[in-house]
């Protein structure tokens, strides 16, 4: 069983097709979003189409995607995020909204959970990037593997043991061999917004067979989605993290 | 729909087993009234022996009792005390003199008297009474001994007491030099002296020989056995007649009226009552669906024409139907009565209905629209999997192309958080270009709905053959029970058997049965081993050693089909 996990598309069409071909050479079974569908990208009806389309694939509702139905205030978010999220809103057809709105909050599979954020309060979309939240997290959740995204940066935390916990950042295409029954949360990087100094489209593939984390990174056209945000007037700042990656 | 015709096929063995039963009772009870018959008359026989030979040696006893106090004293007073008489004052000459005139009247009654050191030779011991002698020796409190022995090839009751020498006795078995002279003179110096008073003088026994009594017995007993089994099998013989007569002569009428022609057919192992019920239970369904079908054929839901039902499942049944106006055909999807009635069984009919319009799959016939409480499908064309899998399974070539399919749809159906929980081959219909349809959703969950099957706390559902050992325990099971179901599914298409006997049973009897799942080698030998593999890991008892993964299951059939192309071609 080959599963794939992405998250954070943020209507950023070209990375997330570039993605999906890349996918489909690595014997993907299924596949998991872990939200963010929308906010800061051109392309959010499109990209909701073809998350859709894509076979045996299940998404979870991220900040972004719940924002943009109203259903929490995009006014606590930064202004080129906010600024973004009330031009999705203007975007979304009828049928896309429900389909946002259908999203769940998590995911539970097995040993795996699968959330955006964190598991202890899903929509307060607290970022996990030290040990306070890891070890809240842990503490949430009795699964092994806690697959999260959120916040752009592909990351392995592992509790070694009860309060010992290991920070391993990905940088570029990796492959992680787990070899014991130590509890992880893994954030699968993002698709349309990475923000680890590499511009290019970051997913995860978990093989649960030979339990194996394969990262793979995918260049794109990001000049081309940099100039579809100046084009439709969406913040030119986003634009050009995407061209850095930052 | 058709009965299906179970007597095709099922072993007529009610009879038989009636007979094999009966006989082994009646039989059983007559060896035992044999048994216990000649264990009776050997009893009193014993018991009888004990008392006869008790009353001889106590009479002997008495000989020796009289000699010793009346007799010797008067002979002693009479002839002086030097003088001893053997044939008047020896307890032990007296005593055995007597008993053997005794013995000329009475044959079969022996008395010994018997020692290790006898002044008479004729006295000595032999080896048995020599161990009786030592253990009458090994405790003075040990007085009588019974029992029975076998000499010369004949069975001896004995009874034996032991005798210990008085003061009196010692002048005649004390030191040789004291003996009276007559003593010495008869019988020499080397025997029946050197003791004390209170030593063992030696044993007196009788014997009473029970052979032929025992003989007899056993004759009787015999006799007996024979009677009863003569007795037995005339009473069978009545019996038979009667059990054909008033069982098997009805039940065979009543088997005819479910053995007409029908398409489908089933053959069943178990006897004629076994035939019966499964009968009984398609003869149910086919009411229920005559039933529902008369009131709804010829009839009108919405834009639709209701005709002829397909199959049922776990909450409603199929119709086929076609619109009123451009006469296309239609599938008609509408609750059973009691699943309308009942709250809980109307929600799962309710789930079912809306998976059926949020799932899409080749498999899943498209939903064109609902009439109030009637989902209308797609044609659904062809026959359901266990027609095929009753004539003796699918061809090797299709199975991979069905298969595929069916792997396929459930894991769709797992990617998006669905378990269908109730695989049957009922539920799965073939057209003739081996493409798959699922008609029935009816016990399925989501991990996003509440379930109502388990919101209520009920027990097992669905039919105990097909479900996984997790469900038939109890609880609801997740995905790995439907990679359960697609292994039985395999295995009958595979080998047109069910893998443990499909014979109606208590849920902890499936259990056990599920257990011991049978090589499907046993059935084809010519199986590739890794193809068997495949089906017994999907069938495993324990759901963490089963396939965690419908794809898992699905990658190693596929690899086997690049590794044996030639078995997957076969027709």
């Amino acid at each position: 069983m080959r599963l794939m996990i992405f998250s954070d598309i943020h209507g950023n069409l070209e990375a997330l097709q570039s993605v999906f071909s890349d996918a489909d050479k690595r014997n993907i079974h299924r596949s998991i979003c872990l939200g963010d569908l929308v906010g800061y990208g051109p392309y959010p009806n499109e990209c909701i189409e073809l998350v859709k389309k894509r076979k045996n694939c299940r998404c979870l509702a991220g900040n972004h995607d719940v924002a943009a139905l109203w259903e929490t205030s995009p006014y606590g978010m930064s202004k080129s995020a906010q600024d973004a999220i009330l031009w999705t809103m203007e975007q979304l057809s009828d049928t896309n909204k429900k389909y946002l709105q259908s999203l769940p909050d998590r995911i539970d599979l097995f040993n795996m959970t699968f959330v955006h954020a964190n598991p202890y309060n899903p929509r307060g979309w607290r970022y996990i990037t030290d040990r306070k939240y890891a070890l809240r997290s842990f503490s949430a959740t009795s699964c092994q593997y806690l697959f999260i995204g959120h916040s752009h940066k592909p990351l392995v935390i592992t509790r070694k043991r009860f309060f010992s916990i290991d920070f391993q950042k990905v940088s570029g295409p990796q492959k992680i061999t787990i070899k014991d029954q130590r509890r992880y949360i893994i954030n699968c990087g993002s698709v349309g917004q990475p923000r680890d100094n590499n511009p290019d489209a970051c997913y995860l593939v978990f093989d649960i067979l030979s339990n194996r984390l394969e990262y793979y990174r995918v260049p794109y056209d990001s000049k081309k989605t940099a100039q579809a945000i100046r084009l439709f007037k969406l913040p030119p700042a986003t634009g050009r993290r995407l061209l850095k990656g930052t | 729909m058709k009965i299906k015709r179970y007597c095709h096929g099922a072993t007529p063995n009610l009879k038989q087993r009636f007979l094999f039963w009966s006989a082994f009772l009646l039989i059983g009870s007559g060896f035992i009234i044999s048994i216990l018959s000649f264990w009776n008359t050997r009893r009193l026989l014993m018991a009888d022996a004990m008392t006869k030979s008790e009353v001889i040696l106590r009479e002997v006893e008495a000989i020796r009792s009289y000699v010793k106090e009346e007799l010797r004293p008067k002979m002693y007073e009479l002839q002086g005390g030097d003088t001893f008489v053997i044939e008047a004052m020896s307890t032990t000459y007296i005593s055995t003199r007597i008993m053997k005139r005794f013995a000329e009247s009475m044959p079969n009654y022996t008395y010994r008297r018997a020692s290790l050191n006898p002044h008479n030779p004729d006295n000595m011991a032999d080896p048995f009474e020599e161990e009786m002698l030592d253990w009458f020796e090994k405790d003075p409190n040990r007085l009588f001994w019974q029992g029975v022995i076998k000499k010369n090839g004949d069975s001896f009751f004995i009874s034996i007491i032991p005798d210990y020498f008085e003061a009196s006795c010692i002048r005649c078995h004390g030191k040789a030099e004291d003996a009276p002279k007559e003593l010495t003179d008869r019988y020499g110096i080397n025997g029946g002296f050197r003791f004390k008073a209170g030593d063992l003088a030696g044993i007196n026994s009788v014997a009473i020989p029970v052979s032929d009594s025992l003989r007899e017995a056993w004759q009787g007993s015999f006799v007996l056995f024979a009677v009863t089994l003569g007795g037995t099998l005339l009473l069978l013989w009545l019996l038979m007649l009667l059990f054909q007569r008033l069982v098997i002569e009805r039940l065979g009428v009543m088997l005819s009226l479910v053995a007409q022609k029908g398409n489908e057919s089933k053959t069943i192992t178990g006897d004629e009552l076994d035939v019966l019920q499964a009968s009984l239970g398609s003869l149910r369904n086919y009411v229920r669906s005559a039933r529902k079908g008369s009131s709804l054929e010829p009839n009108f839901i919405g834009n639709y024409i209701v005709n002829k039902p397909i199959a049922a499942g776990a909450m409603s049944w199929l119709y086929k139907g076609h619109t009123t106006d451009t006469g296309e055909m239609v599938s008609l999807k509408i609750g059973f009565d009691e699943t309308m009635q009942n709250p809980l069984y109307r929600s799962c009919f309710e789930s079912e209905l809306h998976f059926f319009k949020t799932l899409s799959h080749p498999c899943l016939p498209k939903v064109k629209e609902r009439v109030d409480d009637v989902l209308v499908l797609e044609e659904v064309c062809g026959r359901n999997l266990f027609h095929y899998l009753g004539n003796g399974g699918l061809e090797n070539r299709f199975l991979l192309p069905v298969f595929a399919q069916l792997c396929d749809m459930i894991a769709s159906f797992h990617a998006v958080g669905m378990v269908h929980h109730d695989l049957r081959p009922q539920v799965l219909i073939l057209d003739t270009r081996q493409q798959l349809s699922l008609i029935d959703m009816g016990l399925a969950s989501s991990d996003q709905h509440q379930d109502p099957i388990t919101a209520a706390g009920l027990g097992p559902q669905g039919d105990l053959l097909y479900l996984a050992p997790e469900q038939i325990q109890g609880k609801r099971g997740d995905s790995r029970s439907d990679v359960y179901g697609i292994g039985l599914l395999l295995y009958l298409a595979v080998t047109g058997h069910f893998p443990f006997s499909d014979t109606r049973k208590s849920p902890r009897n499936w259990l056990r049965h599920k257990r011991q799942i049978e090589s499907p080698r046993t059935y084809r030998p010519e199986l590739p081993e890794a193809l068997e593999q495949i089906m017994l890991q999907a069938l495993s008892y324990d759901i963490d050693t089963r396939y965690q993964w419908v794809e898992d299951m699905w990658d190693e059939l596929a690899a086997l089909n690049k590794r044996a192309p030639e078995f997957f071609s076969m027709s």
